[in-house]
């Protein structure tokens, strides 16, 4: 089995093999893009992301290499969010920032699998949690006007399930 | 059993509306990525919306993300020019709409609300889609909604339809909140399809003038409105209503079916809870109804004995879904009654009729050749045996036994024979044991398991029928 080597962005490299590797879009377009052969021994750079995340994701490869490849997005479809694998779970298991570090390398390297996991974890998270307690969790401002909250409560408020 | 309902032809009718709604959105939306200031933008501070790898149209991408390339990998020697995704920080990451709409879709429509209170952002994403708000309803609390500034009310009404609500409910209307809402809501006339009035004062009058403003409207609810009579009935209800339900108003009795009967000739789906309808009010039903009324309810409408039955299934013989629920006089000859006239049926709901037997079961397995859904909840007198008449029948994928306290294991074996079944409900059985539980991982398509209050229902039960059934919700 051919392999390749990463680069994180603090120099580690790391050896995987290329069906592993692929698995990420951004790095197979990379590979394709640039006619990399396999008998090559080129490094891939990674520049955003480091070895702590990296050496994670390409955990979570390795161990689902064998999946078939995931359906094709629905997003007039409400997806389910607890239906995550014990393994998954498990292997998210992290701190917040961690997992968050996770989210935005599979959504940099386009790995679909794992960016649905890390999704559902984290929706999983902030479900039931008031507007504030979730702005405090993503790190974001509260940018309406006093009217404007006040509006927009009313409008949400006031929307039962059927 | 969605799709055989009214509710189920108007929300296919609203997708396809909104569909065509997105569409133009989209559209709109893409041109103004192309835009020059986006572009410069994407330049100069790498761009928020580059982070995706396979674009759908990349004839319209690809200029943009081009130019991103510069600061995306300058150490990368490229001998192609597709460029990568640019890396977001965290704080971008969660306020980059592509991003955002994909995690967005993990939340069910009632979560959402809460998001959209987090920021502009979020909201304006949020609200941008219709799709993000299918199966809710505004509730309008009136007592409040009266002592807000007429302004606020219009631009309240405007923004429920911006997200694409065409559904209202009314909860405590007065005539005047009626009247406000006529005034201040006049798109309501083309967009509103469907209204509920819910603990309501509203009279007649009110009525009358709200339904003649809303010129769009097919699916009315009033429940809990003692005002209205039936007098008030048969002055507003018209012919473009194709879904009615009349639950818990007072002055419902026999006249207000036969207002329903003479006025509403395209009525698809009519509910009704009324303890004083009698079996007579059943045979008004006109004949072009038993050509369109697919869906019959009649909750807890305790005067209706099996000669009510017998004058539905002579006005009404072409029902697809009846549910007879709470109708405590409807006997085994009744249901024998509904098994030989009405085999369109596929779906029966008889729960809380307790005077029923496994006769009952027996006409019903025999004669409902197309029935999918069964709903026998608090039927206290079917044993085992009803169970094995049931478990013949090959179209069933839904069945409720809720409280049917004598059901034993045994009943169980007959239904692991049942390979189609993908909803059970056993909640609440007290005699099952855990090793009958345990059979139901034969039922291999099982979409839905109930096991609700069942005593025989232990941990490791649960943990040993979701490691079997690992598609199967179940539900403890």
């Amino acid at each position: 089995m051919s392999k390749i080597k990463l680069q994180s962005s603090d120099g580690e490299t790391f050896e995987v093999e290329i069906e592993i590797a692929k698995c990420s879009v951004t790095i197979k377009t990379m590979l394709e893009d640039l006619g990399m052969d396999e008998d090559e021994e080129e490094v891939v750079p990674l520049p955003n992301v480091n070895s702590a995340i990296l050496r994670k994701v390409i955990q979570w490869a390795t161990y689902h290499k064998d999946d078939p490849p995931p359906p094709e997005d629905d997003e007039n479809k409400e997806k389910r969010t607890d239906d995550i694998s014990s393994w998954d779970a498990d292997f998210l298991k992290v701190d917040q920032g961690t997992l968050f570090e996770l989210i935005l390398a599979a959504n940099y390297l386009d790995i679909k699998g794992l960016l649905d996991v890390t999704c559902k974890t984290v929706a999983n998270m902030i479900k039931g949690k008031a507007p504030e307690e979730i702005r405090k969790t993503f790190n974001i401002k509260n940018d309406f006007t006093a009217s404007e909250e006040e509006q927009v409560r009313k409008e949400n408020e006031w929307c039962e399930e059927k | 059993m969605s799709s055989i309902s009214a509710q189920g032809v108007v929300e296919r009718a609203s997708a396809e509306l909104s569909k065509r709604i997105n569409g133009l959105g989209l559209r709109k939306h893409h041109s103004a990525k192309g835009s020059v200031m986006e572009r410069v933008t994407n330049v100069f501070c790498g761009g928020s919306n580059a982070a995706v790898a396979a674009p759908e149209k990349p004839s319209r991408l690809l200029p943009t993300r081009l130019k991103t390339t510069p600061n995306s990998i300058t150490i990368f020697p490229q001998k192609k020019h597709r460029p990568l995704p640019l890396h977001l920080t965290l704080d971008q990451l969660f306020l980059d709409e592509q991003f955002l709409n994909k995690f967005f879709s993990y939340f069910t429509p009632y979560d959402r609300c809460i998001l959209a209170q987090v920021c502009t952002k979020w909201r304006d994403i949020l609200y941008r889609s219709p799709r993000y708000w299918t199966g809710l309803v505004p509730v309008l609390q009136c007592r409040e909604l009266r002592n807000s500034l007429g302004n606020d009310r219009a631009r309240l009404y405007s923004s429920l339809l911006g997200r694409g609500f065409h559904n209202l409910c009314l909860m405590g209307a007065s005539d005047e909140d009626a009247i406000d809402l006529v005034n201040t809501f006049p798109l309501a006339s083309k967009h509103i399809h469907t209204i509920s009035l819910r603990c309501s004062s509203i009279t007649d009058r009110g009525l009358e003038s709200l339904l003649d403003h809303l010129q769009a409207l097919y699916e009315l609810e009033l429940a809990g409105c003692n005002e209205i009579t039936e007098a008030g009935l048969w002055a507003c209800l018209n012919p473009r209503i194709v879904a009615l339900t009349l639950t818990d108003c007072i002055n419902v009795a026999d006249e207000a079916v036969g207002a329903v009967a003479q006025l509403l000739p395209a009525l698809y789906e009519f509910s009704l809870q009324a303890y004083h309808v009698t079996d007579a009010a059943l045979g008004y039903f006109s004949p072009k109804q038993s050509n369109s009324l697919n869906v019959l309810r009649l909750h807890s409408c305790w005067e209706i004995t099996n000669h009510g039955v017998v004058n539905i299934v002579h006005s009404l013989p072409n029902l697809t879904a009846l549910s007879l629920s709470g109708c405590s006089k409807i006997t085994d000859d009744g249901v024998e009654l509904i098994a030989e006239n009405l085999q369109k049926l596929r779906s029966l709901d008889l729960s809380w009729c307790p005077r029923i037997t496994d006769s009952a079961l027996e006409y019903i397995a025999c004669d409902l050749n197309q029935l999918e859904e069964l709903t026998l909840d608090r039927c206290v007198h079917i044993t085992d045996i009803g169970i094995g008449y049931i478990s013949t029948m090959l179209s069933l994928s839904a069945l409720y036994l809720r409280w049917c306290s004598q059901i034993r294991d045994f009943g169980l074996q007959h239904l692991c024979g049942m390979r189609n079944l993908q909803i059970l409900s056993l909640a609440g059985c007290p005699l099952l044991t855990s090793s009958g539980l345990s059979s139901l991982i034969q039922l291999r398509h099982m979409q839905e398991l109930e096991l609700t209050n069942c005593p025989g229902a232990s941990r490791e039960l649960f943990d040993y029928l979701r490691e079997h059934l690992p598609r199967c919700l179940v539900i403890e």
